[in-house]
């Protein structure tokens, strides 16, 4: 089995921290930004996780749940609840913020960086995670648990943690009043494996490690209106 | 239109008592309001769900290698196929028509739950395209035939004709 990741690509963060924590046995290759792993797909895509079987795993929330199910740690409906979320709300078109038109429907993580690491723009960046951070914030506050799940760490939180690590670390990005959110975010955080996984990819750099791969992917190729929502 | 999915994919299981569903947001994401428990919230989320309570647990794969093709394949239906700009439509028939070329289903020789979804998601697709273009996407169009004539799976869309045989001469692009 064997792991491929980039330098400064944020999807490479819970993987490495799912591997991590699992303890599952893995060769990791770093590649460049362009390499092609997957032969089916017509843009490379990383981190890619090559099965024994042969088949490639490309969704960073498949390879996370991959690793905690073979460390004995299936998945759950609460635990696919947070993994379908996290990709169809913070990962892909955000529908609700329709503010300005140049950043209409664009993936709301993927925005953000972009504001924050490119353009400087942290203010506008938090407005378009305003409305994912609440939710979660709604959702932590209404639990009595340290974790998304459970009193345990889950697959769910290091994903969550993850994804948001790059911004929520960041100084400058004032997510404003989240307190659960906070104080959950820390917790996932102060895990060794989280913090390992971050520094292998940030190399303690920020947003400002993420700069190439934002580069060689613009927020600019998906849909201009949202008429595909059938 | 993920309700009445639900709804297919819920007879295609066999289960008795069909659930009540509500939808939420602008995007209409399903909500399933359960009795013992909170709500499920997402197609996948839901789908999965169902399979397990249908006692059907090889629909998600039967090894964790399995379910994580498949999960991976819930995931594409929900955040490509929900969500593509026009342009993108030839890239997805592309890619997926070379990832079958070798394969029978999604997950590879046995039927599950992601060709199910990946059936509901694409037809508006399938639906609309020409003879050419169901030749140029082959092993998308054979699939899809597969699927639409499984026992029990295609029943609240109409059938897709795909032709058998080859109208246009072969390396036709």
């Amino acid at each position: 089995m064997k792991l491929y990741i980039a330098d400064g690509n944020p999807h490479c963060i819970k993987v490495l921290a799912a591997l991590d924590l699992t303890g599952v046995k893995c060769d990791i290759e770093t590649v460049s930004h362009e390499e092609k792993v997957v032969p089916h797909l017509s843009h490379p895509v990383l981190p890619v996780l090559l099965l024994p079987g042969g088949q490639h795993l490309f969704s960073p929330n498949s390879i996370c749940q991959y690793l905690f199910d073979v460390s004995g740690q299936a998945a759950t409906d609460a635990t696919n609840q947070w993994l379908e979320w996290e990709a169809t709300h913070l990962q892909v078109i955000n529908d609700e913020y329709d503010n300005t038109d140049y950043y209409k429907n664009l993936p709301a993580v993927l925005q953000s960086l972009h504001m924050v690491a490119l353009q400087g723009k942290r203010a506008e960046a938090a407005a378009v995670m305003k409305e994912p951070l609440n939710w979660l914030e709604q959702n932590l506050s209404k639990k009595n648990t340290p974790f998304l799940i459970a009193e345990a760490v889950s697959v769910a939180d290091v994903v969550l943690w993850a994804a948001l690590y790059p911004l929520i670390s960041d100084s400058g990005f004032d997510a404003g009043e989240l307190r659960t959110v906070h104080g959950w975010f820390d917790r996932v955080g102060d895990l060794a494996a989280c913090q390992t996984a971050a520094h292998k990819v940030l190399h303690g750099k920020g947003v400002e490690a993420l700069k190439t791969f934002l580069q060689k992917h613009p927020v600019t190729h998906h849909r201009d209106s949202p008429t595909n929502n059938t | 239109m993920a309700l009445r999915e639900l709804g297919s994919l819920e007879r295609f299981l066999g289960l008795k008592k069909p659930n009540k569903y509500s939808t939420q947001g602008g995007k209409k994401v399903p909500v399933l309001q359960n009795n013992n428990g909170p709500a499920l919230i997402g197609l996948v989320t839901i789908a999965s769900h169902l399979v397990r309570e249908a006692k059907r647990p090889e629909l998600l794969g039967d090894s964790a290698e399995q379910r994580a093709v498949v999960q991976q394949w819930l995931e594409h239906r929900v955040t490509r196929l929900d969500n593509y700009a026009k342009e993108e439509v030839k890239v997805i028939l592309k890619e997926l028509n070379q990832y079958l070329e070798d394969k029978v289903y999604l997950a590879g020789n046995v039927f599950t739950l992601a060709d199910i979804l990946m059936y509901y998601g694409i037809h508006h697709i399938v639906v609309e395209l020409a003879i050419q273009e169901k030749e140029r996407y082959l092993n998308v169009t054979r699939w899809f035939d597969h699927i639409q004539h499984y026992p029990g799976v295609r029943h609240h869309l109409p059938p897709v004709v795909v032709l058998r045989n080859r109208v246009y001469p072969s390396g036709h692009h």
